[in-house]
């Protein structure tokens, strides 16, 4: 852990990244984990709201073909949090909010994947309603986290 | 009203809203390219309420935030990504109403399951995502340009 703490702390790279005032160091990476963050989440909260039972007469089926775009946008925002998580590693891991974010995160892309093969098969029972409901909370948690983060 | 909660709660608001406007903008410009072509256009389409209600919200949370820090978009001098983003959201209103005006909207419409869209529906959701793009680079830039030329 100190020996990552001190690889992140001499980077060339994240040392440009953390101290360059110029617009295309931090925030263009954080333009990146903004862009991919909104659509993941905004396409997993309509597929979410479809399956609960908004706009009936769209098919459930081929909304599985989504999933492909929503992937690239997880791995947009996942490595360009990584990116920004090791340019400020101590303050992000003492901050119990980064935490919580994290979680609900990670369970909300655990979900995605569980609910990929249930909507590719069309069945939307009571436990995906359920699922679909947890994914919408965990969303809204780790917006809210996220948002909360910076107070703390 | 100055409860350190209240900006974080506000920007959480315009978060999830924007969340779900890109969401609907999003999905239905890919299908538009043709990803996740079995689905048809209609029912997809019918989900631009939800796009105009999120925007309803984000307009009106972003309004709050604005009143609550104005120097950061107002200045002086004026914050260039807030006048970007403005400008940005006004294209986006104009390529709108030419999607609506022009019959496209309907056209897209009655493409059905497994369908190609026509040339222009593919340059006006093209249109559609890059300035959608541009809002959120020009929000993301709004702290980091305040107070620059």
């Amino acid at each position: 852990m100190q020996i990552l703490q001190q690889w992140t702390e001499a980077n060339a790279f994240l040392i440009w990244l953390r101290e360059s005032s110029s617009i295309w160091a931090y925030p263009t990476v954080f333009f990146l984990h903004t862009i991919g963050l909104v659509f993941t989440a905004g396409a997993s909260v309509i597929i979410n709201m479809r399956l609960l039972g908004a706009a009936q007469e769209l098919p459930i089926a081929p909304l599985a073909r989504f999933f492909r775009s929503i992937w690239i946008g997880v791995w947009l925002t996942a490595i360009s949090g990584v990116v920004m998580l090791a340019s400020d590693l101590e303050t992000k891991l003492g901050n119990r909010l980064f935490l919580y974010k994290m979680t609900l995160v990670v369970l909300a892309v655990v979900l995605t994947v569980v609910m990929r093969r249930r909507i590719e098969a069309s069945s939307v029972t009571a436990s995906t309603r359920a699922l679909a409901a947890l994914s919408l909370l965990c969303w809204l948690g780790a917006v809210a986290a996220g948002k909360f983060m910076a107070y703390f | 009203m100055n409860a350190w909660w209240i900006v974080p709660a506000w920007k959480t608001l315009h978060y999830v809203a924007i969340a779900v406007l890109v969401g609907v903008v999003g999905l239905v410009d890919l299908r538009i390219f043709g990803v996740a072509k079995g689905l048809p256009l209609r029912p997809l389409q019918r989900l631009m309420p939800w796009a105009v209600m999120a925007f309803v919200v984000a307009a009106l949370s972003g309004y709050a935030l604005l009143r609550i820090n104005p120097a950061n978009s107002f200045g002086p001098p004026v914050n260039v990504a807030f006048a970007a983003k403005i400008l940005f959201l006004v294209l986006i209103g104009l390529n709108d109403i030419l999607y609506f005006a022009t019959g496209l909207k309907r056209q897209v419409d009655g493409v059905g399951a497994g369908e190609r869209t026509s040339a222009s529906a593919k340059i006006v959701a093209g249109v559609s995502l890059a300035l959608w793009a541009g809002v959120l680079y020009w929000s993301r830039m709004l702290t980091f340009l305040a107070g620059a030329i």
